[in-house]
């Protein structure tokens, strides 16, 4: 391999041995093993599943490794296991593999950012731990192979906030075991557009011959309109918290051609961080040409006692009364009174309308003196905190996300989309919006809020469908025909109900940004990927 | 539509990839980097994002006509660390705004300078 002419001592640095046979026989021609078990680079290196696959397509691609999958697969495993992050290392970096767009402020200073995250996300440099003298062969690589200027602010930082040796690698070492994952999970999601959903996953082992493999079978059911979805799929568990897999609704098979991108039934990616007591996991499932369609997933084990998921009513407005309140949850008792439920004070519940061990309604009232903000509710001893918000007026509207991106499409690169919400948000104790203490009331539904663009630098009034149309539902669609050009544009909400100190009605923006899918510049091709435009080599003629 | 046609792309030159899209991307090609303007004018509203921060505010003319202008900054990610915040600016403000119009007419400016009533200027980074 590349790196087999690099005979490096790791001077000072113990290394992680490398004990597996396949590793030691594909690998051990290039990353010669010494007599501890250490073998150059790899004995040095910690990082995600996705890094080491990464790591064995460029050994593939590049220095001709020859891997069957599922031998592939079973490297990847081992190493992110053995040469693998801990559950607490993993979660900072959870956005890189989870495909989210993210503003990153871990980057330290210009220098170090120019270094690491003009070509790919500073996450993917910290998705890795190295040794120091690791962190510096690697930033030979990028000088030689990429061209890159030297960088040792670059190399000292990355040595320090990303060490092959962590209090929490080692803690996590001598408590070593993959997550068993099998049995039933309850289930809480979000998808933008979408609103809420709650359900169940049941996870079984996928057969004896496939240790770490499982299938999944997952009812969800949507808060908004109680409609229903069911998906299954497969997942594999990687090292100390890596739940990676696939699945799809079960109508995908009946799934014609024409099925709307945003399909839920859509097939996706899971990526989901497992957390160390593996009571609970939390992640992403995404699938679009930027993966841009997503559930927002929380999982948690059932208990014997109740167990509130979701409260359908996210705010309550002070002074208003009998306001029904869904409470959905797993194991709830046959039988509540109000006694059982607490809202906080200065909300009294009236009375019990209904109740099952899945969904208890209630009636509350909201004092006018109720103190605004966010509160916990609870039943019994169960509690979805900060699950209600108390209001007096909604002061501005916040359309998110805030800053997006879509793409036109082309023969080769399908389009990409963008939905969006519009937020309803008081200003919080402070008095003044855009705060970090502004409370959350909700999304606006389509008959709260109109949804328009406006393209920078247009004429007034002038058409904006050569950029694209926005639904009434705010999901955003570019044109078929692509101009060739990028755009920015607002993605502006107007509240329909909702006014300001003036009179008028409530205005929130987004800023979009309407891309190529791909250009050439002095010969070479850009093509886009999630947030960011990828050399992919010589223009081809 | 003259948007900037990727205006963005010059920076890609000597680099293996582009930075992210949704930092400050496009340059001055839209503005009339030749003078600079000045106004006097009441914010509307402040938006504090990526890829660019945007003021919006009214300005009234010699007329008594007022109309809303858009002033561009480059993005929160290089403001924040200046110590510019989300209500750095805020409607009501009473500013003077200074940069390059847009060269189509559009009511656009580049701003390159903002100065608070109390005659302390905001400090700017310029990156686009």
């Amino acid at each position: 391999m590349v790196f087999a002419a690099i005979a490096l001592a790791q001077a000072g640095e113990e290394g992680i041995p490398v004990t597996d046979p396949l590793v030691i026989a594909k690998c051990g021609a290039c990353h010669t093993r010494d007599d501890r078990g250490n073998m150059q680079r790899i004995s040095w290196e910690r990082t995600t599943p996705e890094g080491w696959q990464e790591a064995l397509k460029r050994m593939i691609l590049a220095d001709g490794v020859s891997l069957t999958p599922p031998e592939a697969r079973s490297i990847v495993r081992y190493l992110s296991a053995s040469h693998g992050l801990a559950p607490e290392e993993a979660k900072p970096v959870m956005y890189d593999a989870e495909r989210r767009i993210h503003v990153e402020t871990s980057i330290p200073n210009d220098n170090v950012g120019h270094a690491c995250a003009r070509c790919h996300s500073f996450a993917r440099s910290l998705s890795w731990r190295r040794s120091p003298d690791d962190w510096r062969q690697l930033a030979e690589m990028h000088v030689t192979r990429l061209k890159l200027p030297p960088n040792d602010e670059a190399v000292a930082f990355l040595a320090k906030a990303a060490p092959l040796h962590a209090p929490e690698w080692t803690a996590w070492s001598a408590r070593s075991r993959t997550p068993n994952v099998a049995g039933r999970w309850l289930l809480t999601a979000s998808i933008l557009g979408h609103g809420k959903y709650y359900g169940e996953m049941q996870v079984d082992p996928a057969g004896p011959a496939e240790e770490g493999e499982f299938t999944t079978n997952v009812h969800l059911t949507s808060v908004n309109d109680g409609s229903s979805l069911v998906r299954t799929g497969r997942i594999a568990v990687y090292g100390a918290s890596a739940w990676r897999g696939r699945s799809k609704g079960v109508s995908q098979g009946n799934q014609s051609a024409s099925a709307a991108a945003d399909d839920l039934n859509s097939e996706v990616r899971e990526v989901l961080w497992i957390a160390p007591d593996q009571s609970t996991a939390e992640g992403r499932w995404f699938w679009g040409q930027y993966q841009e369609f997503g559930f927002d997933v929380k999982l948690r084990r059932p208990s014997a006692g109740p167990a509130l998921l979701v409260v359908d009513g996210s705010s309550l407005k002070a002074g208003s009364q009998t306001n029904r309140m869904r409470l959905i949850g797993d194991h709830l008792p046959a039988r509540v009174t109000p006694a059982d439920l607490d809202f906080g004070p200065g909300v009294t519940v009236r009375r019990i309308v209904s109740s099952t061990p899945s969904e208890v309604i209630a009636e509350v009232d909201a004092a006018s003196d109720a103190a605004l903000g966010k509160r916990d509710v609870s039943l019994l001893h169960s509690v979805a905190p900060g699950a209600v918000a108390i209001y007096d007026r909604v002061d501005y509207i916040k359309v998110v996300p805030d800053s997006a991106l879509a793409a036109f499409g082309d023969l080769r690169h399908g389009v990409g989309y963008q939905q969006f919400e519009a937020i309803g948000y008081q200003r919080g104790p402070d008095g003044k919006a855009h705060t970090a203490d502004d409370v959350e009331l909700g999304p606006l539904g389509p008959n709260d809020a109109a949804w328009s663009i406006e393209v920078f630098y247009a004429a007034p009034a002038s058409s904006t469908d050569y950029v694209g149309k926005i639904s009434t539902t705010g999901f955003f669609t570019p044109a078929t025909d692509s101009p060739n050009n990028n755009f920015d544009v607002w993605v502006v909400a107007t509240a329909k109900n909702e006014k300001d100190k003036n009179g008028k009605p409530l205005v929130g923006k987004g800023y979009l940004v309407v891309t190529v899918p791909t250009y050439t510049l002095g010969g070479r091709r850009y093509v886009r990927d999630l947030d960011r435009w990828i050399d992919e080599g010589p223009e081809e003629k | 539509m003259k948007h900037v046609l990727l205006t963005l792309l010059t920076i890609a030159a000597g680099f293996l990839a582009m930075p992210r899209a949704a930092d400050a991307h496009h340059g001055y090609a839209a503005f009339d980097t030749t003078a600079t303007v000045t106004f006097q004018g009441t914010v509307t509203d402040f938006h504090f994002t990526n890829p660019h921060c945007v003021v919006e505010f009214d300005v009234t003319d010699d007329k008594g006509q007022v109309q809303n202008w858009k002033g561009e900054l480059t993005s929160s990610a290089h403001l924040a660390p200046r110590g510019w915040t989300a209500t750095s600016i805020e409607p009501g403000d009473q500013l003077a705004i200074t940069g390059y119009r847009a060269k189509n007419g559009a009511p656009s400016i580049w701003i390159t300078k903002i100065k608070m009533p109390d005659g302390k200027e905001l400090k700017i980074d310029t990156a686009n």
